[in-house]
């Protein structure tokens, strides 16, 4: 069992007898502190989506599949090739990469974790933190330095995400993989 | 009393964390769903004695009783009155349902689903953008029973907001002769009030920003008319002990403190529809949390929203996100500046507060009719009551 916050893109969870894979995790405060989480799923058997919301606290049956440490190889659209330490190399659709496909980047170190069900490579979970460089973002509007006024900012790889205002373009940023959030500039 | 089977019946369930916010919304609630649309109702409260101040006429004492057609059951541990599985179950903000209500659905699920009554979580008022894509999405629960998540909003991809039928109609009678309001205070036991006085509500958390105002108040009550401040015991009145003569535990409704021609009066406790007309008397309403808030819209006045903090300054764009949609057709100059009052009141940010308060002038005419517009662009053609007996139909 996990809670909805410990739930990540790459995940799978088991309802009405069907594994579900997480492709998208989007977590929200409510009042008084309490966390909404809201999940994009596609369910591995009938390969149908839905969305669906959880309390931050509300327990999720996650499903332990085989994983395997792999390192990220090249894009063969639609596919993400991923190979192990072996050589052995997985295809993983990229629809299933869900939110952690903004992450992927041409010669990346981080080693990911594939997920397999029923011998087939259906999902990947990177690393918590991963530290990407940012390509674009405006110039600082306010002076901010207090980390709290955020800019959207376009990083190695394409993805968007919200950055403190002090940030700038070049600078390497280290990344939560599980919220999206910017966590510090290193 | 007790409770009958009514598979037709709706569950409420209610936890009383800040006093008069979570069970004032579902206590509204309740009563809307019973009056307008004939649900019978059973609203399961664990704290009655908070419940009790804003309905007088409640025993604490007892387990079950009945008001405005609405059923009222102490929810304790464990439920000293039997739950018996109605035809919806509500829990209301994120509170957790007892042990033996959720192995009732479990059991329920397995033996006879289609008896498991559509399970609701009703979730806190936010004006953010996110709420729409998550309003009425199923949750799948360990059990295999699917909750879904209602939340209440400004647009109309959520669940809408709490307004009963004829608020607006009645709201606008009580303000179109100005001896309702006079009376009020009276009944109240607010002595010393007129016509052409500047009337404010407060009911906020502790902040900085109340001496601060009411210095500014002080000050400028020497040339204009005379101000007056009304005030319930709790905590407003804690923000500021040094003006008053005595501790607030030792206040008594009705009491007045002068401070030059600036008075604040101690509010006797009052219940919904007596909290209501006093928003509808008032020049300027500052309000906090959820119902009070929604309740200052509805009196078409203009009004200071104390929103309750969370971590990291959270509420800060919870309050945002109101700004933008309550200024959409605000002048820009207005806007501007009552929202730099909301944030600097709800930072507490003395100085700031009273510049802008006296940039606003927030009983000027433009605002006051923004005021009165807003409630109509806000319930979006239907309430949150409607809105919610619509879902359980479609669901």
């Amino acid at each position: 069992m996990k809670t909805a916050h410990e739930v990540r893109p790459g995940n799978v969870i088991m309802f009405e007898g069907s594994p579900w894979v997480v492709q998208k995790t989007e977590t929200t405060r409510s009042g008084r502190n309490a966390a909404i989480v809201k999940l994009k799923l596609k369910n591995l058997l009938l390969n149908s989506g839905t969305e669906t919301t959880f309390k931050g606290e509300d327990k999720i049956d996650d499903i332990i599949l085989d994983r395997l440490d792999c390192t990220y190889s090249y894009f063969a659209d639609p596919m993400y090739v991923f190979m192990d330490a072996e050589y052995n190399q997985y295809d993983v659709e990229a629809e299933n990469l869900g939110d952690a496909a903004a992450y992927i980047v041409d010669g990346m170190e981080e080693t990911c974790q594939v997920t397999f069900y029923d011998g087939k490579a259906i999902s990947v979970e990177m690393p918590t933190t991963i530290v990407r460089e940012v390509i674009y973002t405006e110039p600082s509007a306010r002076g901010d330095t207090s980390g709290k006024v955020m800019k959207p900012a376009t990083i190695t790889g394409g993805g968007t995400i919200s950055v403190a205002d002090f940030v700038k373009v070049g600078d390497k940023i280290e990344i939560d993989t599980r919220t999206g959030e910017f966590k510090k500039r290193v | 009393m007790s409770t009958s089977s009514n598979a037709s019946h709706w569950d409420i369930f209610c936890t009383v964390v800040d006093n008069y916010g979570d069970i004032g919304v579902t206590w509204r609630l309740a009563k809307q769903l019973v009056n307008e649309y004939h649900i019978p109702i059973i609203l399961w409260v664990d704290d009655l004695n908070s419940f009790s101040h804003i309905l007088p006429t409640l025993n604490p004492k007892l387990v079950s009783q009945c008001f405005n057609g609405v059923i009222i059951n102490h929810w304790t541990t464990p439920l000293a009155v039997p739950y018996l599985p109605g035809k919806v179950l509500i829990e209301a903000f994120a509170c957790e349902l007892p042990d033996e209500v959720k192995l009732q659905l479990a059991t329920l699920h397995k033996t006879a689903p289609q008896a498991v009554p559509l399970w609701l979580n009703l979730e806190y008022l936010s004006a953010e953008d996110w709420v729409d894509g998550c309003h009425g999405l199923p949750s799948m629960q360990v059990s295999g029973i699917k909750k879904y998540f209602y939340f209440p909003g400004f647009t109309p991809k959520t669940g809408g907001l709490i307004c009963e039928r004829e608020l607006f109609a009645e709201r606008d009678a009580w303000q179109q002769d100005p001896a309702n309001k006079l009376q009020l205070f009276e009944s109240l036991g607010l002595k010393d009030i007129q016509a052409q006085d500047s009337v404010f509500s407060i009911f906020s958390y502790e902040t900085d920003s109340l001496p601060a105002l009411c210095e500014l108040w002080q000050a400028r009550a020497k040339n204009d008319a005379k101000i007056h401040a009304l005030l319930p015991k709790g905590r407003s009145l804690n923000s500021l002990q040094h003006l008053l003569p005595c501790p607030v535990d030792a206040l008594m409704p009705g009491q007045q403190i002068k401070l030059g021609d600036l008075t604040l009066h101690i509010l006797p406790m009052t219940d919904q529809q007596g909290f209501d007309r006093l928003l509808w008397s008032c020049d300027v309403n500052i309000v906090r949390g959820e119902d009070s808030f929604l309740r200052a819209q509805w009196a078409a006045k203009p009004f200071i929203w104390h929103i309750y903090p969370q971590e990291d300054d959270y509420h800060l764009i919870k309050l945002e996100a109101f700004i933008r949609l309550y200024c959409d057709n605000l002048a820009p100059d207005i806007a501007d500046t009552w929202s730099k009052l909301n944030f600097a009141f709800s930072q507490g940010q003395q100085s700031a507060v009273k510049t802008h308060w006296q940039n606003l002038n927030p009983v000027s005419l433009p605002l006051l009719q923004h005021a009165k517009e807003w409630p109509i662009d806000a319930i979006n053609a239907a309430d949150l009551a409607t809105r919610l007996v619509q879902f359980v139909k479609k669901s």
